[in-house]
């Protein structure tokens, strides 16, 4: 609504579409906060049910606004817009030079509320509202309790810390000379990992100090709220002291060095790609399909692995990926004793075996979503190359890719039903792994229990009908 | 403490046991040697009697091999086996095979067509040692008319020999190893774990091999048969790759050579059982039932042949525009050779039905699942295995019902069996290294040119003991088209990791760095002690002064 207002100056009509859709949503909303109670204590399945659910109306309400408007052809490309936009993924179907600087805004918007919502779940939902130490592997341990020392705190720093970083990045566009409009387009596109530009060409048209701002801007959004909390409070020490983040600073020295050395690709623009990838924000500065095949992969596995806990950003995140690789490796250890005690650490934190399963349940169900993502593309009729950069990218909520989906994200060749495939890989990235399993997990409990229930009322109807005699003395 | 009875045995040859070099290594090197060399003696003999190019190159590689193995064999003694030690033995035993078995391609100069250097012939016989040793089927032959019959044979034979094991039959004929055999196979063996059919497991390792051997006498039979009686040559040739689920075929269209639907239905029958554990095989044999529909995992196995081909059938048929009856056949025997990790093809040309890389992206990518998955745990056949894809698929089921009822205790059960926790956990484990090796294997590739289709196939083929890739190292190309040599020396590594199911070779690593940072810390601890000494020494003399 706030956009719509924001095109009322401008002579807009898409303020109409706004105005209703906005209002649309309004009723649903507080229909919702009246009529349903929120329970005692929330079981995870249906809080993760709930996440699930409230991506799939916003993506829906989203594409009904992109339908209103107009400025998108069918339903379907509304679709993919939409849920592009609220997943934070840097595809786009809009047209720059049709689309009102309204809709341009509101699909800013959307990827900033999108990013909200992933950190929100990721840093007070998790850790927090369900207090669950089996997910661990999602959440922020101990350093999540300084952030985050209850709910409606940790909610409140995180939109003050969050807001602060987008307000900070619109600023540092505004004094490269970029015009409002497009400052704040830019601003919500890094905070939250969007990587929205509203031009064809996302950065590439843009100089070198805008580039700059944006690298700057990713690196930080791509290293989560805790960093920014840590540098707002002037604190060096968790910094320095967090593995993850040295892990994900030398993951992207190796990809920006093994790129710029090894292909003869300039630091600058190896280094901008590797963060966009490794940030999940999707913004380019040049055409890197054509930087040759080692490169490709060397950013394929960068925006595999993606960003830090607490980021808007998707992908396996990086602290994930190490204790996975951690919990292998200790595998491989006990291959050679198979009685030796392993411990897997975070942080000074010593993981339970317990928690270590799960995390391992969890990445064999990312792998099998990226599968099943590259089997839809694939037999949505897109090439091989470009099903298996296609899943890979939307699943980590990235965007571009090689092949049909193109190095800024157009969608150019891609058919109807490949974009269509894109639409539930991108929100299961989004949603992350746990959401989406509990949303499977509820399904299966509710059919199950159909199951019984159905059972149950044909034995009893069976019993109705050749009712037991009863049982008798035995005098008679 | 006793001295086992055995080691205080003699040898028939006289020397008392105690006299020699105990490494159960060296001596498992020395059998699996011998072993080869009697294959190269035996191919250098048909070349000898047929084509006669090769003879020479064949009986010189015989006489080195036999020579090498035979001293290692009476120079050494088993000694006893550590968990360590046989992780290292089944892997250096892989890498010397390997470069040994390479010898007679570079003494015939098989790779020498078309001005390659010493280094490249090198390489790609290694490449082509490493391929069929470990029963992949990748080549980079592509003159297939000039080497002789006994050379091509013996190329048959290196899948014959990889497809059981060499391990496994060191282990058969060689009692005293006893203790610590049963490491030794399942290290080698593929699956997570080695079932035992009797109670001694030189016993057991014979009882493998004796079905191996009556497998491939009733392939031989039947593709003589079905191919006409036309020629033993390639009715033995093809017996031994499909019993190791290899590959390799004499002919450069494999069996698309033939281009008869007989030949291939028994390739089919033939392949299907290659990817079927041997133990059931076994059990068919000796206590003549039928037990494989009993079994959860051949169930599994065939169901996703079953489902893999169906899709394919239909996507050729509407999207390839291919006849139906064509898409039935290239589709069948393409997921059955690609499920079972043979590798096989029926393509007659490029184009032809059977040539995959020119199907639809939806239909590659279920063939590269199904490169992915590989046939049953304890067959031939490689890939992850069926009964590890169960594992993780029931992991996975086990963390969504946790999502709803997260203290649960759920068992995973295959069958009636509950899996135990150490064997889910060893599975994980597994699935990611593997994970990582594909990860590790495309950067690695591509760093060494190789466009990104022809890398993700190859390296997912080197791993799942394949053989022909997507891209351009498809079914009617060759590996030395589409990749460099240190890209061909990559893969060539993967494939015998993949052979040996990832853990020997990156345990015998860790072994080697593990020993490497000792024997620094011994250099270190040696120089401070000298330097004390030296320091003692000089405070000494000038006391004395």
């Amino acid at each position: 609504m706030l956009c719509g207002l924001a095109g009322i100056g401008d002579d807009n009509a898409d303020a109409v579409a706004f105005a209703c859709v906005g209002a649309a949503c309004a009723i649903v909303a507080a229909v919702a906060r009246r009529r349903v109670a929120a329970p005692a204590r929330a079981s995870a399945g249906r809080v993760f049910a709930g996440i699930g659910l409230l991506w799939t109306l916003l993506v829906l309400f989203g594409a009904a606004l992109y339908a209103g408007t107009g400025s998108l052809r069918s339903f379907d490309d509304a679709l993919v817009e939409s849920a592009a936009g609220f997943t934070t993924t840097a595809v786009t179907l809009l047209d720059a030079d049709e689309a009102s600087r309204t809709v341009l805004l509101f699909r800013g918007v959307t990827s900033w509320v999108g990013g909200l919502i992933a950190i929100l779940i990721a840093v007070v939902t998790l850790p927090v509202v369900l207090r669950s130490t089996a997910l661990i592997g999602y959440t922020t341990g101990r350093r999540g309790l300084d952030l985050v020392p209850n709910a409606s705190v940790g909610t409140r720093r995180v939109l003050v810390l969050y807001g602060g970083f987008t307000a900070a990045c619109v600023v540092a566009y505004l004094l490269t000379g970029l015009p409002l409009t497009e400052a704040l387009v830019l601003g919500l596109g890094t905070a939250s990992t969007g990587g929205f530009t509203g031009q064809a060409d996302s950065l590439a048209g843009y100089g070198a100090a805008t580039q700059a701002v944006a690298a700057a801007g990713m690196l930080v959004a791509g290293a989560g709220i805790f960093v920014i909390w840590w540098i707002a409070r002037g604190r060096l020490r968790p910094l320095w002291r967090s593995q993850e983040l040295r892990t994900f600073v030398l993951l992207l020295a190796v990809a920006i060095a093994a790129m710029a050395v090894h292909r003869g690709i300039g630091w600058g623009e190896a280094g901008f790609m590797a963060v966009s990838m490794m940030s999940t924000t999707g913004f380019a500065i040049a055409d890197w399909t054509g930087w040759g095949t080692s490169a490709t992969v060397i950013m394929l596995v960068a925006a595999g692995i993606g960003t830090m806990m607490g980021s808007p950003g998707g992908g396996m995140k990086v602290m994930r990926a190490r204790l996975l690789m951690g919990s292998a490796g200790g595998e491989l250890r006990r291959q050679l004793d198979p009685y030796a005690l392993i411990l897997v650490r975070r942080d000074g934190e010593t993981l339970s075996r317990r928690t270590l399963d799960r995390l391992g349940g969890h990445q064999i169900a990312w792998v099998v979503l990226v599968g099943i993502g590259v089997l839809l593309l694939g037999v949505s009729g897109v090439s091989l190359l470009g099903s298996v950069w296609g899943s890979v990218s939307a699943v980590s909520t990235v965007g571009p890719g090689m092949g049909e989906i193109g190095a800024f994200g157009r969608l150019e060749g891609l058919g109807r039903p490949g974009r269509l495939a894109l639409v539930p890989l991108m929100m299961g990235g989004r949603m992350s792994i746990p959401p989406l399993m509990a949303g499977v997990g509820l399904v299966l409990h509710w059919y199950r229990a159909a199951v019984r229930r159905s059972r149950f009322l044909v034995v009893r109807a069976e019993q109705r009908r050749h009712p037991r005699p009863e049982p008798t003395n035995g005098d008679g | 403490m006793a001295r086992r009875p055995h080691l205080a045995a003699t040898d028939p040859g006289g020397a008392p046991l105690r006299d020699r070099v105990a490494s159960t290594t060296l001596h498992v090197i020395g059998i699996a040697l011998a072993a080869v060399s009697v294959g190269m003696l035996a191919c250098g003999l048909l070349e000898a009697l047929t084509t006669g190019r090769d003879t020479a190159a064949l009986a010189v590689s015989a006489l080195v091999t036999g020579t090498a193995g035979g001293v290692l064999w009476y120079l050494t003694r088993p000694g006893e086996i550590r968990k360590r030690h046989v992780f290292s033995t089944v892997a250096s035993t892989w890498v010397s095979i390997t470069c040994v078995g390479a010898l007679p391609f570079v003494l015939a100069g098989t790779f020498a067509a078309g001005g390659a250097g010493f280094v490249e012939q090198i390489v790609n016989s290694v490449f082509e040692s490493a391929s069929g040793y470990s029963a992949s089927g990748s080549t980079v032959l592509s003159d297939f008319e000039t080497p002789g019959r006994g050379l091509m044979m013996y190329r048959q034979l290196t899948h014959w020999y990889g497809g059981m094991g060499v391990v496994v039959l060191a282990v058969a004929v060689l009692p005293f190893l006893g203790v610590g055999g049963l490491e030794l196979i399942t290290a080698e063996a593929p699956g997570p774990s080695s079932d035992r059919l009797t109670p001694r497991v030189s016993e057991t390792a014979r009882r493998l091999w004796m079905v191996y051997i009556g497998f491939t006498l009733c392939a031989a039979v039947a593709f003589f048969v079905a191919d006409g009686f036309s020629s033993v040559y390639d009715a033995v040739a093809h017996a031994f790759t499909v019993a190791a689920t290899g590959g390799f075929s004499p002919y450069a269209d494999s069996i698309g050579h033939f281009d008869s639907v007989a030949v291939e239905t028994v390739v089919i029958v033939c392949m299907v059982l290659g990817g079927t554990s041997f133990t059931l095989h076994w059990r068919a044999v000796a206590e003549r039932t039928v037990p494989y529909h009993r079994n959860s995992e051949f169930r599994s196995y065939l169901a996703m042949l079953g489902l893999a081909a169906t899709v394919i059938v239909i996507l050729l048929w509407l999207e390839n525009h291919l006849s139906l009856g064509s898409s039935i056949r290239a589709a069948v025997f393409t997921v059955v050779s690609l499920g079972t990790s043979t590798g096989l093809s029926n393509a007659t040309g490029p184009g032809s039905p059977g040539d995959y890389v020119t199907w639809v992206a939806g239909a590659q990518l279920v063939l590269l699942f199904l490169m992915v998955v590989g046939g049953c745990t304890g067959s031939t056949s490689g890939g992850i295995k069926v009964m590890r894809m169960r594992v993780l698929g029931l992991t996975m089921l086990r963390s969504v019902q946790h999502t709803q009822t997260p203290r649960a205790v759920i068992p995973i059960r295959l069958g009636r069996d509950v899996v135990s926790e150490g064997v889910v956990s060893r599975v994980a484990g597994f699935f990611l290294l593997h994970f990582l090796l594909v990860l590790c294997g495309m950067l690695a590739v591509t760093a060494l040119e190789g466009d990104l289709e022809s890398a993700l196939g190859a390296v997912v083929s080197a791993l799942g003991n394949m053989g022909p890739a997507l891209g351009e190292a498809g079914p009617t190309s060759n590996y030395a088209v589409a990749f460099s040599q240190p890209a061909r020396l990559v893969l060539a590594l993967l494939m015998v990791i993949g052979r040996l199911e990832i853990f020997p070779i990156l345990l015998a690593a860790l072994t080697l760095a593990d020993r490497g940072r000792a024997a620094v810390r011994r250099g270190r601890f040696s120089l401070q002690s000298l330097s004390r000494r030296l320091d003692d020494i000089s405070g000494a003399g000038s006391d004395g002064e």
